[in-house]
């Protein structure tokens, strides 16, 4: 079966880079790392990948806001190569951090009606309303009706959010209403004692179940054409269901079953094998 | 839109002194030097200063003046930092300003934060509130008052230029002069070296030899260089020798009319047994003479672990002072054998009671400013760096006022083999081998930490030594420095902490019996450092990597691509002497072999006394279910959730038992178990083991108690215990008898007797410390307003864990589940948390009595590896540790864990009275909780080891305790949540 080849960003304080490499490996993918500069100074050149992530971290010390800094080294000094990946329709994933640096970029949520990045800024991550950053597990659900290609299929999962500056912001509600008219709020935080596939709301929810205080409840949003994707929770720290704070409360594998791992898949791995097959689909 | 940032202040302000502002709002100021015109940035305000979306922004204009600030406020607080003190945020716009401005090259940029109150209550000092919010050690705050702010006169701030500094050549330094007059120079040159060791000194300079070869090279033949005697300074400290645990020891023991003599503590009682235990494992690669203990983890990968204390920089300036301590125990990971990869974290502090409200030394900040401080310094240094915190603990007594208890530790994994080969622990310079400083440059900042951290804290306590980290530029150090490893360019590695690179050369050049420094070469912060202050300055964010000369210009490439600074500064050789030069002149030249073991060995005197003390007297009439509610919100036992939940616990994607456990995530872990590679479940169980009030009576207790915890807690989740490796970090108050530690006998006899613990219980548990700290200077002061902090031993352990599925924790999981109790409960209250509770609100007499024994540890492993097998089998998946509260607060904590009941019986668990088997601390218990279709097989596999019934879990949200007939306890689950929960969160809320 066809290899997509990811390319994984990492330098300057990004440090989710080795997870997120391992989790497109375990769907299939052949991931590397890539520091920043190599693609800036041309020894790598990010057309040979189909795939880009930019993974969790905290790039430049979120000095100046978050992705700040980082998403401006990727506008100026790598607008072009960018740019012409967007346009060939290859998927892009920004976690946490690299969700702060897509939205900084511009790339999310992008211009409204399918079009080239014209990175301008649209919305920011401000920080999160308690002051404070935190890990803590929420519960996050997927817009069904989303065109982003890397949530098809995704209803509900639990997932870790570590940030301090998550709170998603938009300056006006019809800046807000059109992406959800587009379906691009992909996926939002939601009260885990509502009904999955029910979950989805407008009306902010309370801290800690919302942990930012993010306009609608929004978690990650995609541009218009569901390829690039941003998200603030981490499912990439949910690859093994071992990862999950509820594992113990679970049955513990039993002789027969030792040396199978399957059963063991996390929620979160549906992402990044979504990315992978709809490489492979569109070959 | 809300203004965060101001919002925090506000929040602190109310939580920490009750004071209730309406709003306060921020302002972010950069500060330029440059060359680049106003008019030209102005266009660029938006692409790297304001958020377009969010803030506003203004170039040579104060916001304050502008109509984002139309109505007045009633004050404003204006803070940055001092000149030469690090600036992250300054940093990192600078990098973010060339991207914009590349052709500006010596721009500069400095931060400032403003914050602007309304509502102020008009008799709040705005002076006072400036202190609360600042540091003026290293921070600088201006401000305008009401009135001030009615004038519009708004306080504003200059580009901090750094002081000049003056360079000054290196001066030789006369020796020979009375005794008294070399203990005065090293008292006020801040060297901590004593008489003996001036002497030895001295008496260097006096051998013809000597004399010879330091005229060939053109040094001061007849007196060391400024340059040498800080150097020798650094190098002798107590801090970096260890002086104390390499001592002869004269004890003698009142009690039993021992009378005898140590030679060396660490080597009787910590090295000797290590070693003996590595004739007979295999998997102890590399013990004590590295910057980490490495074990064998399996055929591809070894792990290896550090714990230090960051303390009197933790007590100057509680942020920058915690932030290094946990990014230098990182490097200590990234300089173990070729360099290992940090990939878990551990803090475990030791306050002062955050609620204190007696008088505070003179210097010292109130504990819960050092809490927040220290807190926030270790959250963002690991956080920023990557690493999950994935185990630590937070203790309280009165005596950390004096001086607070930061223990960072850092496990880091490794291949066995690098890709060319070479055993990745074993480090291979020869002669000839090109020695880079890699990572920040030298500054005045942090001149003197190793010999200021081997003194007690003084009001005079200088603030060089202080020092704020740059997680950043470390962590891209981190990246490059690991790509480096597996290209096979690295020879040798070590950190840049204590010492400078007078430590970190000195110690390198031992491999190959020499070295030669320039140290013209070493990058500068700024120009006019000293010879000597550039050899022993400890900026931060360095690390020192040889080289072979044919590999540099693939060094130099990698360097480039990370952007991280790399300077060739040095050369191994052979000739056996550190020779350092400045340019063309020498300025050191010392003999390795004096430098490293010319340190006299100290003679010490301990004497053993037992401490007497008035016995825990429990009142007669008591609600224990009170009791319970009253002992969950002590700090010692209360939720640490606020302010653990704001570290980074699941970076790596590997942490498979967290810090909080249960099913709303808010139980208490046991110990960090990960899964380091993607992919596999193959585990490493993380715990740790503290107990200082157990020295109140004895302090090998105290050691046997910390120990045991430790291994307790990894037990809990599942450790396999015939493959645990441990650290110990002892921190002491001065146990040197003298003036100022009339009471140094004792303290000294404390240290013997915690260590003769130590080696006993880890022989028992088969348990070898790899590596391990100690810290001796833990006092505050002298005369009667000394404060000397509780002998504390933090015992720190990793260990192997099968299969992390087959993991147990400490919540309960269903109704219906039996409890059961392994172990025993004796009669042990002396120095528990009840007993200091009741004494200390007058209900008792004292907390004297039977502090908890480790009578027979080799009987507590068999029983632990018995219940490890049965969590292994996937039977048990509840289990939890009595500690600090006995078995009522453990089970509490089961039961918040679970949101369910438990109806116990205390009946038959153990010799105790009610207060024993309910209260009392014994050691080697664990709580588990088994489905009944486990029930037989948990039972067989336990048989022959103390395994008592307590009880079922119950769907009712009511912990039930009784002692047969006698009803002690029936108190709702959410009761206990809010009294667990309650005091230790002192955020302010959230709105």
């Amino acid at each position: 079966m066809m290899q997509p080849n990811v390319a994984v960003l990492f330098g300057f304080g990004i440090n989710c880079d080795h997870e997120t490499k391992a989790v497109f490996e375990l769907v299939g993918a052949k991931a590397d790392r890539v520091h920043v500069n190599r693609f800036i100074q041309g020894s790598a050149a990010l057309e040979h990948y189909d795939i880009l992530a930019v993974p969790g971290g905290f790039s430049f010390g979120d000095h100046l806001g978050s992705g700040r800094l980082l998403g401006n080294r990727m506008r100026f000094a790598m607008r072009d190569a960018l740019q012409a990946f967007v346009d060939a329709g290859k998927p892009i994933i920004g976690i946490c951090n690299g969700f702060q640096v897509l939205v900084k970029t511009g790339l999310l949520p992008g211009p409204s009606e399918s079009a080239s990045p014209d990175f301008v800024q649209r919305g920011s991550l401000s920080l999160n309303d308690s002051g404070r950053y935190e890990d803590r597990w929420v519960t996050l659900e997927f817009d069904p009706d989303s065109p982003c290609i890397w949530t098809k299929g995704m209803t509900r999962m639990d997932c870790p959010v570590r940030h301090g500056e998550g709170k998603y912001i938009m300056p006006s509600e019809q800046a807000l209403d059109q992406l959800a008219h587009n379906h691009q709020l992909t996926v939002r935080y939601a009260d885990p004692t509502t009904n999955p596939g029910e979950g989805l709301t407008d009306e902010p929810l309370p801290y800690p179940l919302s942990p930012n205080g993010s306009m609608r409840n929004i978690a990650g949003i995609c541009d218009s054409t569901g390829l690039i994707f941003g998200l603030m929770p981490h499912p990439e720290a949910v690859y093994a269901r071992w990862l999950h704070p509820h594992h113990t409360r679970h049955e513990a594998p039993t002789e027969a079953n030792d040396d199978d791992l399957s059963g063991w898949e996390g929620e979160g791995l549906q992402i990044f094998r979504n990315a992978v097959e709809y490489v492979r689909s569109n070959r | 839109m809300r203004d965060v940032r101001g919002d925090v202040v506000r929040r602190q302000l109310a939580a920490d002194h009750g004071l209730e502002v309406p709003q306060v709002r921020s302002i972010t100021g950069f500060l330029l030097n440059g060359e680049t015109s106003s008019e030209a940035i102005q266009t660029r305000v938006d692409d790297l200063f304001a958020d377009p979306i969010i803030e506003h922004g203004a170039v040579n204009t104060l916001l304050l003046t502008t109509n984002a600030f139309a109505s007045k406020p009633d004050a404003v607080i204006t803070i940055g930092f001092k000149p030469g003190v690090t600036d992250n945020p300054g940093k990192a716009a600078t990098d973010g300003f060339l991207t914009l401005f590349p052709e500006d090259t010596e721009a500069n940029i400095a931060t400032y934060l403003t914050y602007v109150f309304y509502g102020l209550p008009a008799t709040v000092d705005v002076s006072w509130l400036a202190e609360t919010l600042h540091n003026n050690l290293i921070e600088r705050a201006i401000l305008a008052d009401a009135a001030m702010c009615q004038r519009q006169e708004w306080p504003e701030l200059h580009y901090p230029a750094p002081p000049e500094q003056v360079f000054i050549a290196p001066q030789s330094v006369n020796l020979e002069i009375e005794d008294a007059a070399l203990i005065d120079l090293s008292t006020t040159g801040l060297l901590a070296l004593n008489l003996e060791e001036m002497q030895t000194i001295q008496h260097h300079y006096r051998d013809a030899e000597i004399r010879q070869a330091r005229k060939s090279v053109g040094i001061s033949p007849n007196a060391p260089t400024d340059v040498e005697l800080e150097c020798l300074a650094q190098t002798w400290s107590e801090h970096c020798k260890h002086k104390i645990f390499a001592s002869k020891i004269h004890h003698v023991d009142r009690e039993t009319g021992e009378d005898s003599v140590i030679d060396s503590l660490f080597k009787t009682h910590i090295m000797k047994p290590t070693h003996d235990m590595q004739q007979e494992v295999d998997w102890l690669l590399s013990v004590f003479h590295d910057n980490s203990g490495v074990i064998a983890w399996d055929d591809q990968w070894s792990v290896c672990m550090k714990a230090e204390t960051h303390n009197s920089p933790s007590a100057l300036d509680p942020y920058g002072g915690a932030m290094t301590g946990i990014v230098g125990v990182n490097r200590d990971i990234l300089g173990t054998g070729l360099g290992a990869r940090p990939i878990a974290n551990t803090d475990v502090f030791c306050f002062g009671p955050p609620d204190w409200e007696g008088d505070l030394p003179d210097n010292l900040f109130h504990p819960s400013r050092v809490l927040r401080g220290v807190h926030a310094g270790v959250r963002v240094g690991g956080n920023e760096s990557g690493i999950p915190t994935v185990n630590g603990a937070i203790v309280f007594d009165d005596r950390y006022i004096g001086k607070p208890l930061v223990y960072c530790g850092t496990v880091g994994i490794m291949p066995r083999n690098l890709p060319d080969g070479r055993p990745s622990h074993v480090k291979t310079p020869v002669a000839g081998d090109i020695v880079y400083m890699v990572g920040g440059r030298v500054g005045y900042d942090g001149i003197h930490g190793a010999t200021f951290s081997s003194l007690e804290l003084t009001e005079e306590s200088p603030s060089s030594a202080v020092q704020i980290g740059d997680p950043i530029t470390q962590k891209k150090m981190v990246d490059m420095i690991l790509e480096a490893r597996d290209l096979g360019l690295i020879t040798c590695i070590t950190d840049n902490g204590a010492g400078g690179l007078s430590s970190s050369i000195g110690e390198m050049a031992e491999y190959t019996n020499g070295c030669e420094i320039d140290l013209a070469k070493v990058p500068l912060k700024q120009a006019g450092l000293s010879p000597w202050e550039i050899l022993v300055s400890e900026s931060q964010e360095r690390m020192t990597v040889a080289v072979k000369a044919e590999d540099q210009p693939a060094f130099d490439a990698l360097a480039k691509l990370h952007e991280v600074e790399a300077t060739p500064v040095a050369t191994f050789t052979s000739s056996g002497m550190f020779h350092v030069y400045h340019g063309e002149t020498t300025v050191a030249y010392l003999p390795i072999e004096f430098l490293h073991d010319g340190v006299p060995q100290l003679q010490l005197e301990s004497e053993w006394t037992p401490p007497t003390l008035a016995a825990f007297s429990p009142p007669s009439q008591v609600d224990h279910g009170q009791l319970l509610h009253a002992m969950l919100s002590r700090p010692n036992i209360a939720s640490k959730e606020t302010w653990v939940r704001q570290y980074d616990h699941e970076v790596i994607a590997q942490t498979a038992i967290k810090p909080f456990v249960g099913i709303e995530r808010d139980g208490p872990g046991d110990a960090g178990v990960i899964a380091p590679i993607h992919g596999e479940s193959h585990g490493l169980v993380i715990s740790c083991g503290i107990a200082p009030r157990y020295s109140d009576i004895d302090a090998g207790a105290m050691a046997a108690a910390a120990i045991d915890e430790a291994v307790r807690n990894a037990v809990c989740v599942g450790l396999d215990v015939d493959k645990m490796a441990g650290l110990d970090n002892f921190c002491w108050p001065d146990p040197i008898e003298s003036v100022k530690t009339p009471d140094g006998r004792f303290k000294l006899a404390q240290l013997v007797r915690a260590n003769r613990e130590l080696e006993r219980v880890c022989r028992a548990y088969r348990l070898p410390c790899v590596s391990g700290k100690d810290s001796m200077k833990n006092d505050y002061g002298s005369g009667p307003d000394k404060i000397s902090i509780p002998p504390t031993l933090l015992f720190s352990l990793f260990g192997d864990h099968p299969d992390v599925r087959k993991s147990a924790t400490s919540d309960f999981k269903h109704a219906g589940d039996k409890i059961y109790l392994v172990g025993s409960s004796s009669q042990e209250l002396g120095a528990s948390e009840v007993a200091v509770m009741l004494t200390e609100s007058g209900e008792s007499q004292g907390i004297g009595g039977q502090v908890p024994l480790l009578l027979q540890p080799e009987k507590n492993l068999t029983t632990y590896r018995a219940l490890s097998s049965t969590i292994h089998q996937g039977w048990v998946k509840t289990a939890h540790d009595c500690s600090e509260g006995g078995l009522a607060v453990a089970l509490a904590e089961m039961c918040i864990g679970g949101r369910v009941g438990a109806e116990i019986d205390i009946d038959g668990t153990g010799s105790g009275d009610v207060w024993g088997r309910l209260w009392g601390e014994s050691l080697g218990r664990i709580i588990v909780a088994i489905s009944q279709e486990n029930e037989e097989a948990f039972l067989a596999a336990m048989k022959g080891h103390p395994t008592t019934v307590l009880g079922e879990v119950t769907a009712d949200q009511n912990l039930i305790i009784t002692d047969g007939p006698d009803a002690l306890v029936a108190a709702d689950v959410e009761g206990l949540v809010t009294a667990w929960k309650g005091t230790l969160d002192l955020t302010g809320g959230v709105a």
